[in-house]
Formats: structure tokens, C-alpha cells, sequence
């Protein structure tokens, strides 16, 4: 740290922005009406500084926190001179405004502290729905996004107080939900202005210029950190390839390759030589991919980092305009939050090879999307399951099973409430036997989710992954064992659904969907692990009998270990190799 | 079961101390501090209680009745060493133990490991029945399918059994037939704790989470409770025992029992109560009571004389739970709390410097061993208390009354070495930073309670106790523009005195969301008047006068859509029927209260109904007379307050001596147990309840 600072403000100005960090993330959580925000934390809160840059964040979806530096940037340099107080200002655009998809909509309101700019508090949540083809506004099937729902450029919702009546107007008429996405709308407001009273507060103390001048070391110590991570890492250029197995019932691959490359303590993340833009709502807008760039380096890094802007200066992302990492208008992007965790397990991958001990083995690949709704008793019903998950195998650590993806911070509904509020009845919620990859440190468990029709009549949608492309193994550990969709109909066939198919179903009372997600990937090869690790999963059931003889070399005979026969097997499987 | 003898006594016991505060009729509180005996508390508590009787010289068949406060529930878990449990759930559901709600509680750490489930999956075990939300059965069980777990669970040795089956908090019965059938089959030497009788609430992974806490601790408590009757019936003590539950109320022994996931804040909750009695006694009905102990700080709400209360709480989530968006890092618990807000800073926090110029205090800690440098047992990190001692704050030669002497000086060296050169400042300018930076992490924890909830801490006092809370309290107050802060008698051991004054406390909760019931203003008034009925029936099962208990009623109220309720006080209209358009209109103003927003058309759901049956304690902490224990001696030492004013001779006195009118600081307040700091800038004065008060800002 530079002479200057001293390290105790420094401390007490950080804990007193984390802190109102903390208190806008929960004004939204606690009174936020939309599922996707509560359940699933897909919302951010940010502190800025005059410049817009980002100086705390509340701590909720991790792949979703590097998302406000490219619509801050623009918002500032747009209005940055024509700024009021009492302005709020609202934007979900991709294109051309920094946007990610159009169900996320950011409240930005600037801070005024006698009459100077000192600062701005920037929310974003994901909204239930903005209209569109399909209820939830986050369709698969749409082509464009002109038939993904409302698109909202930059705009005053309130200009200096004063309320923006049409426009609130505009949003009312384009929503299926609208008291979810107005009241959703307040508590982003609500939040905004908890971020102001922080930061009026932390003003009483300490006066602007100082700060500024404090708020400008905390970036340079974030970056300083970073930067020392990153010279920490091997010199070389780290490469790879990563998959998403496509969309329809004749899926193409979608490939996703990226090149890593550090220069002194730069790092600069490139993704050329990845698919072109599709007619499909998963085209991932550059601000999203960005931001998962962010999340994985960040992971790299072992030591805490403020969550302030000054860690992103050293790290440089590029996508190929019009690839499905950095898509053109009209490109549709609902969908778009698969790409962003490929690109996390794409980076991951890639420094796996290098330093397998500093990343984690693929994980379930993203939440799997499923949404059904439709009528039951004369009366509209719509349910959106964003369903997680597993971790890949680590260095000396399994994988977990039953917890979010790593780059994610997600929740499950609780099936009695869905019980008592929906037609729908959830006949099993459970792990899967045999399905973590196996390693010496075996992937998390798939998990298993079947849900029941009870409505007179309704459809569902489902978006998952990873079923022709596993969850990679690292280390030559084994990749985890696939997804899959299931429709089972009474006395009939189960039809095996596409992964991401582009049409919805219909569904009669009795019919059955059972979505099993793919396991996480092994560390280590399997043959090296320890046979009372391999015991201990068969006990509970983890692990099948021939699963332990067949993918790890462990023979278990009534519950016991047979060492014996264990080592025979091993020995021959190495003399095999 | 009114008291019958003279006196009555609290027990609270902490990782290092037991503190006991004893009442009798006149009002006077004597109070005791000795040190715990871990491997077995129980000793500790006899001993204490012998040794306090005979220096009163009161006998022991005078005392009617023993209130503890106990960490036995919390350290089973902490440590792991609950019983070993299984669980019975409906078929296709015995994993929703382990997947909990999947939260991650740190975010970037790749190396993070979940907390193992208190039951592995091979005790968890699956019967084939199902109800739906209403209650109805949908696949009716067979006690023959039980034969086969029952076998398992003789196989494995198993000593506690939950039961918790999908919808059970709509419909008992199952539940019920499995446990009358287990303990048919098992014996009462197994403990068996049901859902629908622990948490009959709908969410099913929070009423599993909770009723296998129940199970995992119920041995151990029982266990425990017992030996603590034992060695009082040997010093001659017979009375009535009661224990602290972490909303704050107490309850029989027996019942303690039988629900001990109850008893997880019993500690923290009982300072509360003592803080929450201090500021209805001196017509203060909102403050903030601050505890700061050893290793941690703990802040609560006390709002129009009550706790602020929570329904949440993760047991085991690490220390720094202020931050309340974090989840997943614990165990759940889903009963009713008092909202306590806590943060890994106290006095043993160590004070450390990054490799690249970062300073931090706590979490880690260096607890009672080796204990802060000063205390000369191996400690060689800094901590907050070496600070407070080379500034002059705390006396070297007067920790709990003299009893042993500080090292000051070394406690100046290790802050000079390992944390001034550091940072390129003296050590004086170092001590009162680091005093800085814990109050700015310590004020976390009440903006926790208080900015975070929509309430503004400048309209609140500051009640300071425990340990170390006196002497930073004005210094946190500063912090936070707090214009008065209250530093009780005996504030050592507080939270003992709370103990004396907890009212008899059983609640019930029941789920109406997604009944028939739903709105239906006579359908939920039959449930609360049932629910009173219960509750009451429960207390006077255990003895008390039908005269003496009182129902309060409230409703759990969100809109629809939300994922968090607000708790609103149940209205009934003139013809005693429930007014749910005025709870609807009471939620919404709350609500903007407390999130600063609302609605007046959106559809508001009641989600729950919570009935309180409560036999008010008879003592008044206004009749009282807490005994101050002063051991130190009065004089004047060198205190240094900061770069601007620099070392002060300040004044140091007993509690007696302060007077009755304000006078300004600085000045030091010695007591056998804690010390108290004004500032230059504050002045102080004794209340007539022999309160110190310490005031900001200008004289009235």
C-alpha cells in the first residue's frame, strides 16, 4: 500500500461498503415478488463511484457479479453530464446498452451529496417476465429477439423524482406478470436508495475527496492482488475446447474454444475459433461473457479479493463479433446462461491441463431450466425450476453433490410449497447412484428430480446440457455420467427428450417428466483411490457393488472390503495400460 | 409451579467463565464468576452456587428455583458429538437431508467443503406412504414395511431416531405411527423425535434439518440436564430446574428434552432478556443490547420493550452471521429466535498484517489459551484486549478483581512488532487504530439488526455488557451516532441477571399456506383459538395457574410471490373474529418500514399462525438491586484517546463514586469484572437504578 493510505481507513472505509452492499442485496432478497431472484440470487447489487465504477457488491450469484462495468460505462458517458438527483434510470438491452438478456432489468440511480455526484447505486434482477413468446421471457425457440419481450434502452424512469408514468405503462402492458415485475421494480428502487443513505452516511465521516482518494485505493489494491495472482501462474498459453451439445432433435455441437494467455500480470482471455451466432435464444451477449471471465480467473486466486472493479483491469476478454459468444443484433439471448457457465468450465478446463491442482473437474454443466405451466381449475399456473446440481472432483477433495454450481449461488423450491400452490405432485427428489465421475477423488452425484401433471391442461419446456459432452474429468479422472430428460406417459413408450429442444410439450394429468442431471467430473484416475473411500460410498449407497468393482478395481463382498482381490484387480487393470 | 422458596438463581455459563446471579425477595442480586469445568459443566455450576450460598449465607433449601442458560446444544453440534441418529422419511425423499437448499456460503473457493450431513445416507431410510398438502393420504402406510428398518436400525446401533415425512406438518398420523411402533420395538432406550411434533411447519427440508438437530442433540441434553440435577440435589438443592430457550422464554426440564433444538441460542438469548427488562425498567422501550465476550460480539433489537425475533437460524455457520445473505454453511434450524446478530470480534481477536499492508482483527481468535499476549500463557498474537490494555483502557493489575496481573508491556512490544512497523505508525496511533477497525467490524453486527431491518440505531440506546462490551461501547455508539449508551451493574454477568427476570415461554406455529383455511377469517380463528387451548393446556400441565397465563397471537404475512414473511400481531374485531384486512393493512405499513417499500392493492398470503402462552416472571428488574462488585482501586492512570487528544491523566473510580449529575470525560470505571471508558467528549452520570449512563451531544 502507497504511504499515504492509511491502512485503518482503508479497513473501516471497506467494512462500511461491504456493509451497505449487504443491506441493498437484501432489501431484494427479502422483498423481492420473483422466484428466479429469491430462489435462485439471479439479481446483483452494486456500490459505484463518481466514475461509475464498481466499489462493492453484495455477494449473491458469483457467474452474474462482473456484470455493471459495460452499462455502467455506457450510462456514464451517456449521461454522466446531465445527471439529477432523484433520477433512476432503467435499462435491459443488450444490445448496444450492456445488457445480458432481457429479463434482467437494471435500476440505476445516481447519488447526489450536496448537490455533487458522488456516486451511483446499480441493481439488476431477473424479472419473471417481460413478455415474449413464452411465459418467463427465456424461451429457447425464439429466433430473434424481437420475439424475446420488452426491450428497454437506457431510460429515465423517474427524471429528477418525477415519475415516468408511460413508461411505467409501456412495462405494464408488456409483462404477463405484471404485480411480480412491478413490485420487483420497487424493491430495486428500495435498494437504491438504502445504497444512498450508506453512502450519505459513510459521507458525514469522511469527506468526498477523501473518499474518492479511497475508493481509488481500494481499486489499486484489488488489482494488485489480482495481478499478483496472475504473474503467480506458469507463463504459457493455456488452450481449449469445450462443448455445448446443441439444439433440436438433430442437434449440432456448438463449440466453445478460448486461449488464455498471460503477459507479465496481464491475462488476456480470448475466445476466437468459437461457433458463430444461431437461431436459437442461447447467443450469449459479450457483457455475460465478460463477466463469467472474471468469475473463473477470480477462482484461480487463493487469498480473498475486495469485490470492487480495480481486480477486472488486468484481466482482457475478446469474443469474434457475430460468434455465439459476442452476438449481433437481432441474435436471440434468453437462454444465454448455459454459454456463460461453458465459458467458466471452458477456462477452467483450460488451466486444468496446466495446474490441475489449482481447478476443479467439470460440474453439472449449469442449472437445468424447467418451466411448465398452463390451467388448472379455470385458473392460469406457471412453475420455473432452475435446478442445480454438483461439483466436480478437486486435488485431495471430492466433488460435492447437493449444492450449486460453483459459479452459481442457486436454491431448490421447496416441494411442499410447490405441492400446495400447483397442480403438480414431485415423486422423487434424490441422488443418483453411479453417476459422480469416477476418480481418486470421485465427482458430486447427479441428482434426480420427477415431477407429476395433475392440471387439466398445461405444457413445460426444459433446458439442460451435457449429455454427449460429459462434465470433464481433470488429471485423468473420469468425466461424470450424462443428463437426461424423460416424458413417460401412461402405457406408453418414455420418449427421451432432446437436451434443448425447440418446442414445448404438452402434458394430460398422470403424465410423468423425470430430469436426471449429468454427475461431476473425477479428479485422479479412479484405480488410485483410496478402496475405504470406495467402501464408505457403497455403504451409503453412492456407489453400486459393480460400480466399484468396474470403475474403481474394489471388490466389496456383504458390506466388507476384500483386500485381496482388490489388489489382484488393480494390479492386472495396471498391467493392462 | 409458582416459586416457592426465597430465592431464585441463574446460571449462564460461557466457554471460560460460569456466571451465577442469585435474587431473593428484597430485590438484592448477589452475583458469582468462576471458572467453567468443561469436561463436566455441572461441577462448576454446584460449586458456584455452594460458594455464593455460603458467602449470603442463605441455605440451600431456600432456593426455589434454578434458571440455566446453556451451550450444550450448540457444542454438540460444533463438535460432532450428537447421537448417533437415523431418519425415516416417505419414500423418494431420503436425500433432501443431504441437497438442503444448496446455498454456497462463500462465493470464489473452489476448495469449499459442505457441512456432512448429521445422518449419513446409509441411516437414512424410506417407507412407502405418501399425504398431499391438505393432509389427505395418498398411499396409506403398513407398520409391516417398518420391520425391515427397525432391524437396520438395531444393526447399526443406532440411539436416536427422526422421523419426518412429506406434509406432515398437515397430518400427524403417520408420523405418529412410526414413532408409537419404534417405540414398541426399541424401547425407551432410543430417542425418537417426529417433525410434526418439533416443527409441524410446511418446507420440508427446514422441518427435516430441524427435527434431526432435535434428535442428534436430544441424548446428550437429556444427559446433561439430568447430571446437573444430580449434583444440586447433592449440595441440597431440590428445586424446580428451567432452561433458557433461544427466543428467550424458559421451560421445564422435560420439555427441554424433549425439544432441545430449542436450547441452541440459550446463552446469547438470555443477555438480550436482561437488556430488554433493563430498558422497560428505566421507560427506554427501544435499545440495542450489545455483548462482547471473548471471541465474539453479539447485538439485538429490542423494539417497544421486546426482542426483535427471527425464524431462522443456521447452528454451526462460522461466526461472522451478520452478513445474513450467506446461507448453506451450517445446520438450520427453523424455531423461533431471538434475532442475534453476531461477529467474530472480541477481546481475544487477533490483529493481523497481510503481506501486502492489509491490517485485519479477527476472526480468528486466541481464545482463553494461550490467550491475548498480555496474559503472559504462550500467547504471541496481538489481540484487540492488548491494544485496549496498552492504551491505558484496561488495568494490567485489576482482570476480575485483581486476580492475576498483565503483562502491559509485552502486550506493547508484540503490537510495536508485529503490527506498527508494519504499518509505519507508533504504537500508541497502532493500539487506538486497531480499537478503530474492531469497532468499525463490531458496528457490522448492529446495523445487522438495525439499518438492515429499517431501523435507524440513532433512536435507540446502547445497553453495553459482558466482558469487554463496557469498554468500547462508547466508542461503538460514536460509530454509529448513538447519543446514550447504558452500562448496567455487574455487566460482567449480565446475562446471568437476565436468567432471573425470562418469563415461562411455550409457543406453537402451524401452516395454513396452500390449506382450505387460507383466507378464511373463521377458519383461521378456529386455529388460533385451538392453538391457544394447546398452548395453554401445555403450561398448566406443568403446574402454572390458568390465572397467570397469557396468548399472544401473530401471523407470519407476505405478499404473494415473496419468499420471506413478516411476523404482524393477530387483530380479532369486536365479535372476537379475526381482521385480516387490518393485518393486511398493519403488514403493509411494516413492510415499507422495513424494506422501504410497499403495496396497497398487490395480494398479501398468511402463511403461517403463532400462538404464545406465557406466564410473565413476577420479579421486577425496577424493584432490584443489582450488588456492584467493586475490587479495584480509584486513582488516576494515563489513557490515550486517539492522534487529537493524545494521553489524558483520567480519573479512575469505583461505580459508587460517579455522580448523580452528568460530569464530563474522560474517566475510567473499575469494576471486579469489567471496565468502562468515557471518552473526553461524553459525560456520565449514575441513574438512581445505579445504571451508568454515558451521553453524546449537547447538554439538555
Amino acid at each position: 500500500m502507497r504511504p499515504e493510505i492509511d491502512p485503518i481507513t482503508f479497513e473501516v472505509i471497506q467494512n462500511a461498503l461491504s456493509s451497505i452492499a449487504d443491506e441493498m442485496a437484501l432489501v431484494i432478497l427479502r422483498s423481492a415478488y420473483s422466484p428466479v431472484v429469491r430462489d435462485s440470487m439471479d439479481y446483483s447489487t452494486a456500490l459505484c463511484d463518481s466514475k461509475g465504477q464498481v466499489v462493492a457488491q453484495g455477494l449473491t450469484l458469483a457467474v452474474q457479479l462482473g456484470t455493471f462495468p459495460d452499462v455502467m460505462r455506457i450510462l456514464v458517458s451517456r449521461y454522466g453530464e446531465e445527471m439529477h438527483d432523484g433520477d433512476v434510470f432503467i435499462v435491459n438491452d443488450p444490445y448496444g446498452y450492456g445488457g445480458q438478456h432481457l429479463p434482467d432489468i437494471y435500476i440505476i440511480t445516481p447519488i447526489f451529496i450536496e448537490g455533487t455526484l458522488a456516486g451511483y447505486s446499480a441493481t439488476m434482477a431477473h424479472h419473471s417476465d417481460v413478455g415474449g413468446i413464452a411465459p418467463g421471457s427465456v424461451a429457447i425457440h425464439a429466433r430473434e429477439i424481437y420475439q424475446e419481450g420488452l426491450r428497454l434502452p437506457l431510460a429515465r424512469l423517474y427524471s429528477a423524482g418525477r415519475e415516468n408514468e408511460s413508461l411505467f405503462e409501456i412495462i405494464t402492458k408488456n409483462t404477463r406478470s405484471p404485480i411480480q415485475v412491478l413490485g420487483d421494480l420497487r424493491a430495486q428502487i428500495a435498494a437504491c436508495k438504502a445504497g444512498q443513505r450508506g453512502l450519505e452516511q459513510l459521507a458525514e465521516k469522511y469527506d468526498l475527496d477523501q473518499l474518492n482518494f479511497y475508493f481509488e485505493a481500494l481499486h489499486d489494491f484489488a488489482e494488485q492482488r489480482m495481478r499478483a495472482v496472475i504473474e503467480a501462474l506458469p507463463d504459457v498459453v493455456y488452450e481449449n475446447v469445450d462443448y455445448i451439445d446443441g439444439v433440436g432433435h438433430d442437434p449440432q455441437q456448438l463449440r466453445i474454444q478460448v486461449r488464455i494467455e498471460i503477459r507479465g500480470s496481464d491475462v488476456f482471455v480470448d475466445f476466437d475459433g468459437s461457433s458463430k451466432q444461431i437461431a436459437a435464444a442461447i447467443n450469449c451477449p459479450v457483457a455475460a461473457v465478460n463477466s463469467a471471465t472474471y468469475c473463473a480467473i477470480r477462482c484461480m486466486a487463493r487469498d480473498p479479493i475486495p469485490n470492487c472493479e480495480g481486480y477486472m483491469r488486468p484481466i482482457h476478454v475478446s469474443a469474434p463479433v457475430g460468434s455465439i459468444l459476442n452476438p449481433v443484433e437481432p441474435a436471440a439471448c434468453g437462454a444465454r446462461g448455459v454459454m456463460a457457465y461453458r465459458c467458466f468450465d471452458a477456462i477452467m478446463g483450460a488451466f486444468g491441463k496446466v495446474l490441475p491442482e489449482s481447478v476443479i473437474a467439470g460440474s453439472e454443466g449449469g442449472p437445468i431450466l424447467f418451466s411448465v405451466g398452463g390451467r388448472h381449475k379455470g385458473k392460469p399456473f406457471v412453475l420455473t425450476e432452475v435446478m442445480v446440481g454438483c461439483w466436480g472432483g478437486r486435488h485431495g477433495i471430492d466433488g460435492e453433490e447437493g449444492i450449486s454450481n460453483p459459479a452459481a449461488n442457486l436454491s431448490n423450491q421447496p416441494i411442499e410449497l410447490i405441492e400446495a400452490e400447483l397442480p403438480l405432485r414431485i415423486h422423487k427428489y434424490s441422488l443418483v447412484t453411479d453417476s459422480a465421475g469416477p476418480g481418486e477423488f470421485r465427482g458430486g452425484m447427479a441428482f434426480e428430480r420427477i415431477f407429476e401433471n395433475l392440471a387439466d391442461q398445461s405444457q413445460f419446456t426444459v433446458r439442460s446440457d451435457r449429455r454427449k459432452h460429459r462434465p470433464y474429468g481433470v488429471a485423468d479422472g473420469q468425466p461424470g455420467r450424462p443428463s437426461a430428460s424423460t416424458l413417460i406417459r401412461f402405457g406408453k413408450a418414455a420418449i427421451n427428450l432432446p437436451t434443448m429442444p425447440m418446442e414445448s410439450f404438452d402434458l394430460v394429468p398422470g403424465d410423468i417428466v423425470q430430469i436426471i442431471s449429468a454427475g461431476g467430473g473425477g479428479f485422479g484416475p479412479a484405480f488410485e483411490r483410496d478402496p475405504a473411500a470406495v467402501l464408505d460410498d457403497v455403504l451409503n449407497d453412492k456407489v453400486s457393488i459393480e460400480g466399484a468393482r468396474h470403475d474403481y478395481g474394489v471388490i466389496i463382498r456383504d458390506g466388507v472390503l476384500d483386500r485381496d482381490s482388490t489388489n489382484v484387480l488393480r494390479a492386472r487393470a495396471r498391467e493392462a495400460r | 409451579m409458582a416459586v416457592s422458596g426465597k430465592f431464585s438463581v441463574g446460571i449462564d455459563i460461557g466457554g471460560t467463565f460460569t456466571d451465577i446471579a442469585l435474587i431473593g425477595d428484597g430485590g438484592e442480586i448477589h452475583t458469582h464468576k468462576l471458572l467453567s469445568t468443561p469436561q463436566d459443566y455441572s461441577i462448576a455450576i454446584a460449586n458456584g452456587i455452594e460458594q455464593l450460598l455460603d458467602a449470603q449465607e442463605i441455605d440451600a433449601s431456600d432456593i426455589g428455583l434454578i434458571i440455566h442458560a446453556t451451550t450444550v446444544a450448540t457444542n454438540t453440534i460444533l463438535e460432532f458429538k450428537g447421537a448417533k441418529t437415523a431418519l425415516i422419511t416417505t419414500e423418494g425423499f431420503r436425500d433432501v437431508l443431504e441437497m438442503r437448499r444448496l446455498r454456497i456460503p462463500v462465493l470464489y473457493d473452489l476448495r469449499f467443503r459442505k457441512p456432512p450431513p448429521l445422518v449419513p445416507r446409509r441411516r437414512r431410510f424410506e417407507l412407502a406412504e405418501r399425504l398431499d398438502s391438505n393432509g389427505q393420504v395418498l398411499r396409506a402406510m403398513n407398520e409391516e414395511d417398518l420391520r425391515e428398518i427397525v432391524a437396520a436400525l438395531k444393526e447399526e446401533g443406532v440411539e436416536s431416531v427422526a422421523i419426518c415425512l412429506i406434509h406432515a406438518h398437515a397430518n400427524s398420523d403417520h408420523e405418529r405411527r412410526i414413532e408409537s411402533f419404534l417405540a414398541k420395538e426399541l424401547g425407551d432406550q432410543i430417542y425418537l423425535s417426529r417433525s410434526s411434533e418439533v416443527l409441524p411447519e410446511i418446507r420440508e427440508y427446514e422441518r427435516s434439518s430441524t427435527t434431526v438437530v432435535n434428535a442428534y442433540v436430544g441424548p446428550v441434553v437429556a444427559s446433561y440436564l439430568h447430571s446437573i440435577s444430580r449434583n444440586l440435589k447433592k449440595i441440597g438443592v431440590e428445586c424446580p430446574l428451567q432452561i433458557m430457550h433461544s427466543a428467550g422464554g424458559v421451560m421445564s426440564v422435560d420439555l427441554a428434552v424433549r425439544k432441545p433444538s430449542h436450547l441452541v441460542e440459550s446463552g446469547p438469548a438470555a443477555g438480550v432478556i436482561a437488556a430488554a427488562r433493563l430498558a422497560e425498567a428505566s421507560s427506554r422501550p427501544n435499545v440495542i443490547s450489545f455483548d462482547m465476550g471473548g471471541t465474539t460480539a453479539k447485538a439485538a433489537l429490542v423494539e417497544g420493550g421486546k426482542p426483535t425475533r427471527t425464524a431462522e437460524y443456521e447452528v454451526g455457520a462460522g461466526i461472522n452471521l451478520c452478513s445474513k445473505l450467506v446461507k448453506g454453511g451450517g445446520y438450520p434450524i427453523k424455531l423461533p429466535f431471538i434475532d442475534v446478530s453476531e461477529i467474530g470480534a472480541g477481546g481475544g481477536s487477533i490483529v493481523s498484517v497481510s503481506e501486502d499492508g492489509r491490517i485485519s482483527v479477527g476472526p480468528e481468535s486466541a481464545g482463553a489459551e494461550p490467550g491475548p499476549v498480555a496474559y503472559g500463557r504462550g500467547g504471541t498474537e496481538p489481540t484487540i484486549t492488548d491494544a485496549l490494555i496498552a492504551m491505558g483502557y484496561i488495568n494490567p493489575k485489576n482482570i476480575v478483581g485483581g486476580k492475576f496481573d498483565l503483562d502491559r508491556e509485552a502486550a506493547i512490544a508484540a503490537i510495536q512488532e508485529k503490527v506498527a512497523a508494519r504499518i509505519g505508525k507508533g504504537a500508541d496511533e497502532t493500539a487506538h487504530g486497531i480499537l478503530t477497525l474492531a469497532v468499525a467490524t463490531m458496528t457490522r453486527a448492529i446495523k445487522a439488526v438495525s439499518t438492515y431491518q429499517g431501523r435507524d440505531p440513532r433512536s435507540f440506546s446502547l445497553v453495553a455488557f459482558g466482558g469487554n462490551g463496557p469498554v468500547v461501547a462508547a466508542e461503538i455508539a460514536r460509530s454509529l451516532n448513538m447519543a446514550e449508551v447504558i452500562i448496567p451493574p455487574a455487566a460482567g454477568v449480565f446475562s446471568a441477571v437476565g436468567l432471573l427476570f425470562s418469563d415461562v415461554e411455550y409457543e406453537l406455529v402451524r401452516s395454513v399456506f396452500g390449506r382450505d383455511a387460507g383466507h378464511d377469517a373463521a377458519a383461521l380463528s378456529a386455529i388460533y383459538h385451538e392453538m391457544a387451548q394447546e398452548a395453554r393446556h401445555a403450561l398448566i400441565e406443568e403446574g402454572y395457574s390458568p390465572q397467570t397465563i397469557q396468548i399472544e397471537q401473530m401471523a407470519d404475512i407476505r405478499y404473494a410471490g415473496q419468499a420471506y414473511e413478516l411476523t404482524i400481531a393477530a387483530k380479532f374485531d369486536e365479535n372476537d373474529a379475526l381482521d385480516i384486512e387490518a393485518m393486511g393493512t398493519f403488514f403493509g405499513y411494516e413492510h415499507e418500514r422495513t424494506y422501504g417499500h410497499k403495496s396497497d392493492t398487490d395480494p398479501f398470503q398468511i402463511i403461517s399462525l403463532k400462538t404464545i402462552a406465557r406466564v410473565p416472571n413476577l420479579y421486577q428488574i425496577r424493584d432490584s438491586q443489582l450488588q456492584s462488585n467493586h475490587a479495584g482501586k480509584s486513582g488516576c492512570r494515563s489513557v490515550y484517546f486517539g492522534h487529537q487528544e493524545q494521553w489524558l491523566d483520567t480519573p479512575v473510580c469505583a461505580r459508587g463514586e460517579i455522580p448523580k449529575i452528568p460530569r464530563s470525560g474522560p474517566l475510567v470505571i473499575e469494576e471486579f469484572d469489567s471496565t468502562c471508558v468515557v471518552p473526553p467528549d461524553a459525560r456520565v452520570h449514575l441513574d438512581d437504578a445505579g445504571n451508568v449512563i454515558i451521553r453524546f451531544g449537547e447538554e439538555e
